[in-house]
């Protein structure tokens, strides 16, 4: 049964400007962890501050547990939603000590329980020693964990989380992530959080939500999402992506690598991409094939080849850390895939190499 | 050699990277705050020698009085201008009210105004006999219409808020512009109505910037003569004034003023304790302004509200006295006599007023600058402490440096007694602190890289100083030098106590001529001094946060 359905949702800032949202719908199941993900103005922070209830949707429809909180005729203001938010800054209140910046969202309880409620939190995100600092006092990881506890203190039915790890530096950055999905996962939590980080999407969210330029252009789980992009943009923002171009043919289609039976073709159309990620792609050693090894990455657990094919087109392929060729040598390439590949309407010249 | 070196880096606190610092800096700094707090430290041995039957003298009669006076009017001016300058800042940063771009200027500039001038165009206006809008109601209604006289308590108080508000209006308009919508949203998704909201969260995140301003209001209301004196309301600094001038009693002077002086330290001990631990600087990478707050109905009424303050503290005033210079030069006679005063011309208040605050200016930023570079570079407990004495200006009214300078002079200076320059010795103590805190936020701003590459490319400390420092901390020294000037055209008390016989200024000139009513005389040399006020002003007003 789903907690949150958001139904055709729109919100343009400006009249003359493009729609930040437009027709936004999807569901969320109790205990599920939804990542929003895309590059920046998609449209992503904007969807969560809908449903925060600080911004007024155009048109469409929020319920949340049944309960309508925005559509053309109704609008709960967000303190009434039950929603709780941890903002990109942290939004924390720099007149208030941690103690009382989670008890800030527990007002109407008695003292007592109250207290028991913030070291309970407190416990939670393991910063009991810092109840009696301030904002400024405390490290970047710090913060976020206080914001979380703020926002977790009311027991919200949906926690939104806006860009929650951008602040942090790249390696604090992993550790809090998994703490936070560990901690939202104990509490059973309902949650969307916002990134632009594909790993962090695909790594933290129960599912996740691609959206370009105001609208959802994909929404699954993130494996489905990685291995079957649905549009042509999920395929690049989701990450490694290489476009070999080809014809479809019966039985798959036709590219210079040879007939592809993964690839199924697209609509009909006949001049089309493939999707190809680095590990899909295979290669060995041939003076008569059909590239050059022109650039080698060396990834730690494993290297990188950047292969050029004879018509240009750049493919990328993953090999064992121990697995050392020559750059400039040239090999015969080989799609080692036996999933099948997204294929796309090829794209107008100029982006792809031409055939 | 070495171990002085090393004294010198513990007590200072200094980086390790900054090897091969020397004593003078800290020397100088020292020096300077030594000299800024002398007539303070003087005021209260002269007070504790002033002999029990001083103190029982003024215990018994007038000082409960004049206590409660002063407390009660700095009380309600700072409450009112707390009230009209946190609204008018509410409304012209965070809500959609028609022509905020407009007022947001027009709001900030009645600092140019002294206050006594204000007084003297309200007055003029609204005196029940005489007072030009009394006047023209009874012409219209053939009958007297009794308006309330802007005399005595509320009168004070109603004048001093209209021309102390601007601090505060200032200092809240930055904090609402820098304030991030995100603490808002929180609040709100906390379960908050946008009431409690801004009761709960926006206020209080404000509350340093709102403590300043009224910390502002509150110190010139203790140190304000001119007004207070015209509106026959008595406070210290009149009592003072009158102590000094009329019964020249100093003993009982003394002891007044190091009541004043304590009160004033109280007020800036009070806001020290308020600011407290929680210092907001909370600028993080994703602000985002708050969107407008949309007045609906109450757009009018608030347009009306804005305009009516504009026009009661700058626009009336600037154009009464612009009608009265206008009518003083059709008249000939009082043309003339506006011009001159005995053997006195016009340009010789005038250059007077410019020279001995430009002077002012200039010295207060020169002698700010070792105590800045000691607390930008080298802070520490003894840099706190220096800059915290080279702002004790802040607590002494000019009448109580006129008091402390009359007595110092005429003892240990001898040969500045009678010059001008007592005068501009006043405005410096009085006025450094401004320069200080300007030249320390300016330097502080400065990263030390800088200098240290200035270093490591083959300059001396000296020749870093002149090429590197000086160039880029010069905007804000220019504005904190800006600050004196404008506050030293408008000192009113202490010059006209410590001025030579004959030395006037245009302060002195507009004073003199107005209480004794000839206000059309009195109006060119005070246009003058608002124009000449309203310079610096703008030039304060286009970089922003200044009074932090």
């Amino acid at each position: 049964m789903s907690l949150l359905r958001v139904q055709h949702l729109s919100k343009r800032f400006s009249n003359a400007g493009l729609p930040a949202v437009e027709d936004i719908s999807f569901e969320l199941g109790r205990g599920e962890l939804l990542a929003l993900v895309g590059p920046s103005g998609c449209g992503k922070t904007t969807t969560l501050r809908l449903i925060a209830g600080l911004e007024r949707p155009d048109a469409g429809e929020i319920h949340l547990a049944g309960r309508l909180l925005a559509s053309a005729h109704a609008f709960v203001p967000p303190e009434q939603r039950g929603v709780g938010m941890v903002f990109q800054d942290y939004a924390l209140f720099p007149h208030l000590t941690v103690f009382e910046n989670i008890a800030f969202g527990l007002n109407g309880a008695p003292p007592a329980e109250r207290r028991a409620r913030v070291s309970e939190l407190l416990r939670l995100v393991e910063l009991e020693d810092l109840a009696g600092r301030y904002p400024h006092q405390l490290s970047g990881g710090e913060r976020q964990r206080v914001a979380l506890a703020r926002a977790l203190a009311p027991q919200p039915s949906l926690l939104l989380l806006d860009e929650p790890f951008s602040s942090l530096d790249a390696d604090r950055r992993r550790e809090v992530r998994q703490q936070v999905r560990a901690i939202l996962k104990s509490l059973g939590a309902t949650a969307i959080f916002v990134t632009h980080d594909q790993e962090e999407a695909l790594s933290l969210g129960d599912r996740l939500a691609v959206f370009h330029r105001g609208r959802l252009e994909q929404i699954g789980a993130p494996d489905k999402v990685f291995h079957e992009p649905a549009t042509r943009f999920v395929a690049e923002f989701m990450g490694g992506s290489d476009f070999l171009p080809g014809r479809a043919a019966p039985g798959g289609v036709l590219t210079e690598l040879g007939l592809l039976p993964q690839a199924q073709s697209a609509n009909g159309h006949s001049r089309v991409d493939i999707t190809l990620r680095a590990d899909d792609v295979d290669f060995a050693l041939a003076e008569s094939g059909n590239a050059v090894i022109e650039e080698r990455f060396f990834q730690g657990a494993f290297q990188v080849y950047r292969l050029r094919l004879d018509s240009g087109v750049a493919l990328h392929s993953i090999q064992e850390h121990t697995v050392l060729l020559p750059v400039g040598a040239r090999a015969r390439v080989f799609i080692r895939a036996a999933h099948p590949l997204a294929v796309f309407p090829r794209r107008e010249p100029g982006a792809a190499a031409s055939q | 050699m070495a171990y002085p070196q090393m004294d010198a880096d513990l007590l200072f606190n200094l980086p390790r990277r900054h090897s091969g610092a020397n004593l003078a800096l800290p020397l100088a700094a020292g020096g300077v705050a030594l000299l800024v707090a002398a007539p303070l430290v003087y005021i209260f041995l002269r007070a504790a020698s002033a002999g029990p039957d001083a103190w029982q003298r003024l215990l018994q009669s007038r000082l409960w009085l004049l206590l409660a006076n002063t407390l009660a009017l700095a009380l309600a001016v700072t409450a009112g201008a707390l009230l009209l300058g946190v609204s008018l800042a509410w409304l012209t940063e965070r809500s959609d009210l028609p022509g905020r771009r407009w007022l947001r200027a027009l709001l900030a500039l009645p600092l140019a105004i002294p206050a006594y001038i204000g007084a003297i165009v309200h007055l003029a206006l609204l005196r029940p006999r005489g007072g030009l809008i009394p006047q023209a109601l009874a012409s219209l209604f053939g009958q007297p219409a009794p308006l309330p006289a802007p005399v005595g308590f509320w009168g004070a108080a109603f004048v001093l808020t209209l021309f102390t508000y601007p601090y505060v209006y200032l200092l809240s308009g930055a904090a609402f512009r820098t304030l991030s919508a995100s603490l808002q949203d929180a609040a709100r998704t906390l379960g908050r109505t946008p009431w409690q909201t801004f009761w709960q969260v926006t206020l209080p995140v404000l509350r340093p910037g709102l403590l300043a301003g009224a910390l502002l209001v509150a110190l010139d209301i203790l140190a304000e003569y001119g007004t207070v004196a015209l509106l026959r309301y008595e406070t210290f600094s009149s009592a003072i004034f009158v102590q000094l001038s009329g019964r020249y009693d100093r003993a009982a002077a003394s002891v007044l003023s190091s009541v004043l002086v304590g009160v004033a330290v109280l007020a800036l001990w009070l806001e020290l304790r308020l600011q407290g631990k929680a210092r907001f600087t909370q600028v993080e990478a994703a602000w985002r302004p708050a969107p407008l707050a949309a007045l609906g109905a109450w757009r009018l009424p608030a347009l009306l509200l804005a305009l009516l303050v504009v026009s009661a503290s700058l626009l009336v005033p600037l154009g009464v006295l612009l009608t009265w210079s206008v009518s003083a030069f059709m008249q000939p006679g009082t043309l003339a006599q506006a011009l001159r005063a005995g053997s006195r011309s016009f340009g010789d208040f005038a250059w007077n007023s410019l020279w001995t605050s430009s002077l002012a200016a200039l010295l207060a930023v020169t002698l700010s600058l070792p105590a800045a570079l000691l607390a930008a570079r080298h802070p520490g407990r003894l840099a706190r402490l220096i800059s915290r004495f080279c702002q004790v200006g802040y607590a002494i009214p000019g009448v109580v440096i006129a008091l402390s300078l009359v007595l110092l002079v005429n003892r240990y200076l001898p040969f500045l007694y009678g010059t001008p320059l007592v005068v501009v010795l006043a405005y410096l103590l009085r006025h450094m602190p401004q320069a200080v805190r300007s030249s320390e936020a300016a330097l502080a701003r400065l990263s030390p890289s800088l200098e240290e590459a200035a270093r490591s490319l083959g300059r001396t400390p000296l020749q870093t100083f002149f090429q590197v420092t000086l160039p880029l901390a010069l905007p804000g020294l220019l504005a904190g030098g800006a600050l004196v000037f404008l506050t030293s055209l408008k000192e009113l008390p202490a010059t006209l106590l410590l001025r030579p016989a004959g030395f006037d200024t245009l302060a002195v000139r507009v004073w003199s001529w107005a209480v004794e009513g000839f206000y059309v005389q009195a109006a060119p040399a005070a246009l003058f001094l608002v124009l000449a006020a309203l310079l610096p002003l703008s030039f304060l007003l286009r970089q922003e946060p200044i009074f932090r």
